[in-house]
This record gives structure tokens, C-alpha cells and sequence, in this order.
């Protein structure tokens, strides 16, 4: 018996027919230790549902539960746990979805979601940037089996942390990871020349694979046509739920999807607008990190002097980092009225330095010695969202004749 | 590269000093190379840096910003946060890979019309040495 079958037993709800399906177990495992408690202490009254609870429970949807897969990229597993830190709303989903194919959660085969028809999946959310030839090939096939295509969390959206890897290139990246670290460099000494894999074997029983790793990291929106996007890294619980709530609007009241290529549980607000920090818009004169000041709880971390990217990043998160002493990464992207979050961050961070006195008589060395104290700018401006800036990866000058 | 490579480039000239420095040099006939298109911003300080990564993204060879003088800039502090900017955005562009030498920045007023020619002139010349731009997509 599942987890939810036993709440609805003990609640007295007779189970609906849909429950019985096989598929959803697994992913039932997962909120058991996160929601048990809260309704252990819930039910009073047994016999029926308290008004809440039936709330989030409401049976499988009028043409039966939707089909809805969830994949991984180039990713962490973040986003996925992501799904399961939504407290009790996991009720809903369990009511309302038929897991497919979800990797982390659920068992499912490749093969499953082949023998699926066209667009026979609802909903998918993909996490994660495409990086080798087999996140590709998976992002191709669940957009050809879904209807609604997600483009969920920071790495499928903007490319995330991984897509800083286009900064360098394949090669230099299994040379650097497979010859020179120190680890490796120990072992590939023993060896006639090094051992670094190779995507194709030829073994006597037959050929072995493996996916092709691409030079560039990609979002899912450069390779394919995506519905909706939800930033976050992870999403929210907050942005989450507006997009819960819009499928559980959809599904059940039959209430119109948003439009296309909307930005799912964010504002067009900056960050800044969001986060309780008191902004005194102070100069800086020198830049710091978190850990080598006394950070003042209340004041705002960029007049504080630490590099926060809140100014070029998309409201919606609730501002749960700033609130925490930490500076923005800028996971929630650019807002709609730029392109380039790098590029808005360093405006408003150059900006924040004060105009000086001799400012007039100053030559260039003294203000790249002031713009130096920024360490690795391109890194720290376009932690997540390289692979969708305008340039999206590293060149090299060939030199001229 | 090849012999014939011209490049192009990209100048963002304020409204107050440079545009009319420009306009000084062409009236007085001044040769210089036409390799160069001029954006007219109302100040150096209005050219976001998104302007020259676009730039760049569309295969410009170099992008040079053309504005007032230090202490001469009509809105009192704009050209030295451009000069900031564009301080910082040399070390983004470097870190990607560019020459930062494709960028420029540079101080012409309304009256130097000759410094516009040779500014242009020794711009295109870097250019030209460095050869075309580097991004892939734009070759």
C-alpha cells in the first residue's frame, strides 16, 4: 500500500480508482518523511476530509491523471529534489500525474517513453543544459512526446553553472580533468600514453558508447522549442508553486495555460525590489567577500561592498540568499528588458565605484588598478547564464597577417 | 589572414564632443580610412556594455568609444563611469578570449577634429593587425 493510499485509508476517503495505477510508488517514497508528520496531526475527524486536505487532494483530474516526465541534463539532481521540496503539494501532484519518466524518482526506461505516441506526455520538465550528444538526443524525444516542454531551472534556461565550461573547450577539459590533475598525473605516468575515454570501444562482443561531450554548452531553448521556463537554482518552493498552480488550474478548471514562452514564477522586477536589505546607495571603494567582513544584517550587501547580483537579476526567489548574508548569483536570470545579465551587472557594479577628486588627472593604469579588485568578472557576472549571453563561449584570436 | 581584410568597426561617438569632433573632421576633409560606422549616443556613458557585446556578437572587428574629455563631459561624470565600464568590460572580453585591444576607448572634443582622424586611423590600423574577429560564427 502507498504512502498516499494509507492517509486516504485513515482518512476514510474511498481510494479513486486511479490511485491504483502502478507507476507512482516510487516518487511516493520520496515525501513520505518530509509530509508524514504535518498530517499526523491533521486529521481530527477521520470520517471525513478536513476542508484543506481535500484541497489538495482532488482526485485524479476529469479525463484522468495527465502523463508527466521529468529529465536530467547536464545537472546536478537539484532540480529534481526541487520537486520533492514542495511539502505537502506533493498530494496534488500524486493525484493529478502519471510519473513516466523521471530517472531519479521513478523507474522508467528510455524505451518507455519511445513507445509513447507523439505528445502523449503532458507535461515535462527539463532540467539541466545540454551538453553531450545524449542529453540532446533525450531533449529531442521529450519534446517530441510532450506537449508542454519546461525548460525548468537555471541550467536549462540559461545554460547554469555548467555552461561556464564555455569558457574552454572539450579537449582541454579531458586533458585538464584526465592528465594534469594531481590524482590522474600519478596514475598516467605508469601509463605509454594516457588513458582518457574515448566515445566509441570496439570490443569483440560489440561496439560500447559513450555520449559525445559537446565544446559548447547549450540551453534547451538553442536546441529545441521550449513551452515555458522556471528559473531557479533550484526553482523556489514559491516559483513552484505558481507553476503547480497553473497546471492544476489547467488540468482540473480547464483555465488557459499562460502564454507561450512565459517566465513561470518570476517578476519583472529586479531582485532588488524584492529584498528587504535597506538600500543606501553608498560607493564602494573596495570590494569584499562575505567572509572578511562583519556583515551588517540589515544593510544592503552591494553598499557593504560585497558583489551582489541582485541589481541584474529577475525577481520571484523571495530573496532567500540576501536574507541570508549571502550575495545574489543571479540564478533567476536577466529580466525581459535585457539580454545580458553580465553586461547589466557591470554597469551597475562600475557605477557603485565613486567619482574621485583627481578622477580628471587620472591615467587608465590607475583605473584598471581599481576595476582589477573585480576577480574574474566573467565568471562572477555570468555564473549562470553564459551559454545565453551574446558571445556564449570563450574564442581564440588567431592573430592577424 | 587575407590581404583585402577590411575591417569593421563600430564607433560610438557622444553627442556634445566626439559626434561634433567627427563632423569637425569631415568638414575639414580629413582622410582617414571608411571603415568605421558612428552610433551617435548622447554620452560615452550611454553605451552599455550589452552595446558592445552586441556589437562584438554581430561580427564586429572592433567597437572604439569616442567620448568628451576627463572634467569636460556635458553631464559633469558621465565619461569617467564609462571609463570604469569599459575598464571592466576589457577584462570580460579578455576573459573570453579577445584581444582587448579591439576595444577602445578614447577622448575627442568638439574641436579635434584631426585627433578623431588619427584615433580612427591608428584604430584601424590595430584592427587590421589583429586580424578578423575571433567569434566563429562571424567568419
Amino acid at each position: 500500500m502507498s504512502f498516499l493510499d494509507k492517509i486516504k485509508a485513515r482518512l476514510g476517503k474511498k481510494v479513486g480508482d486511479s490511485m491504483e495505477k502502478a507507476a507512482v510508488p516510487a516518487k511516493e517514497e520520496a515525501p513520505k518523511k518530509a509530509a508524514a508528520p504535518a498530517k499526523e496531526a491533521a486529521p481530527a475527524a477521520p470520517a471525513a476530509l478536513s476542508p484543506e486536505l481535500a484541497a489538495l487532494l482532488p482526485g485524479a483530474p476529469p479525463g484522468g491523471k495527465i502523463k508527466f516526465a521529468h529529465y536530467w541534463g547536464a545537472a546536478c539532481g537539484g532540480c529534481d529534489v526541487s520537486m520533492l521540496d514542495i511539502d505537502e503539494k506533493i498530494l496534488t501532484v500524486g493525484d493529478m500525474v502519471d510519473i513516466v519518466f523521471w530517472p531519479i524518482a521513478a523507474d522508467g526506461k528510455v524505451s518507455d517513453v519511445e513507445a509513447l505516441e507523439d505528445g502523449e506526455i503532458t507535461l515535462t520538465l527539463f532540467n539541466g543544459a545540454v551538453r553531450n550528444s545524449e542529453n540532446e538526443h533525450m531533449a529531442h524525444l521529450l519534446r517530441q512526446k510532450s506537449t508542454i516542454m519546461v525548460a525548468y531551472g537555471s541550467c536549462a534556461m540559461l545554460g547554469g553553472i555548467p555552461g561556464l565550461a564555455n569558457t574552454t573547450n572539450t579537449k582541454e577539459i579531458l586533458d585538464y580533468v584526465y592528465t594534469k590533475t594531481p590524482t590522474m598525473g600519478a596514475f598516467q605516468k605508469t601509463q605509454k600514453s594516457p588513458v582518457i575515454p574515448q566515445t566509441l570501444y570496439k570490443a569483440p562482443e560489440g561496439d560500447l558508447d559513450l555520449p559525445v561531450l559537446y565544446d559548447t554548452v547549450k540551453a534547451l531553448d538553442q536546441v529545441l522549442d521550449v513551452d515555458y521556463y522556471v528559473p531557479g537554482c533550484p526553482p523556489t518552493q514559491k516559483t513552484i508553486a505558481v507553476l503547480l498552480g497553473a497546471l492544476i488550474d489547467h488540468v482540473y478548471n480547464g483555465a488557459p495555460l499562460p502564454p507561450k514562452g512565459t517566465v513561470i514564477g518570476a517578476e519583472d522586477k529586479t531582485l532588488c525590489e524584492e529584498c528587504p536589505r535597506k538600500k543606501e546607495n553608498r560607493r564602494i571603494t573596495k570590494v569584499v567577500e562575505p567572509h572578511e567582513i562583519d556583515v551588517d544584517p540589515e544593510l544592503c550587501l552591494m553598499d557593504q561592498g560585497i558583489i551582489c547580483l541582485g541589481p541584474a537579476t529577475r525577481a520571484g526567489c523571495g530573496a532567500p540568499c540576501t536574507q541570508a548574508g549571502q550575495p545574489c548569483r543571479g540564478c533567476y536570470g536577466p529580466t525581459s528588458a535585457v539580454d545580458e545579465q553580465g553586461a547589466s551587472m557591470l554597469t551597475a557594479l562600475a557605477s557603485l565605484f565613486p567619482v574621485l577628486d583627481d578622477d580628471p588627472n587620472m591615467g587608465e593604469d590607475q583605473i584598471i588598478d581599481i576595476m582589477r579588485q573585480v576577480k574574474d568578472p566573467l565568471g562572477y557576472f555570468y555564473q549562470f547564464s553564459m551559454a545565453k549571453s551574446l558571445i556564449r563561449r570563450s574564442v581564440k584570436e588567431k592573430g592577424g597577417k | 589572414m587575407s590581404e583585402t581584410f577590411e575591417p569593421k568597426i563600430i564607433a560610438f561617438c557622444c553627442n556634445w564632443c566626439s559626434y561634433a569632433g567627427a563632423d569637425g573632421a569631415g568638414v575639414a576633409r580629413l582622410q582617414m580610412p571608411t571603415n568605421f560606422r558612428i552610433i551617435r549616443v548622447m554620452c560615452s556613458a550611454r553605451v552599455d556594455p550589452e552595446h558592445v557585446l552586441r556589437a562584438f556578437a554581430k561580427g564586429a572587428d572592433g567597437v572604439v568609444i569616442l567620448g568628451c574629455h576627463p572634467a569636460d563631459c556635458h553631464y559633469i561624470g558621465g565619461n569617467y563611469r564609462a571609463r570604469r565600464r569599459i575598464a571592466l568590460l576589457r577584462f570580460v572580453l579578455e576573459e573570453y578570449g579577445f584581444d582587448p585591444k579591439r576595444l577602445k576607448l578614447e577622448w575627442v572634443s568638439a574641436s579635434e577634429g584631426e585627433k578623431f582622424q588619427t584615433t580612427i586611423t591608428e584604430f584601424v590600423n590595430t584592427i587590421k593587425e589583429l586580424g578578423p574577429t575571433p567569434l566563429e560564427e562571424a567568419n
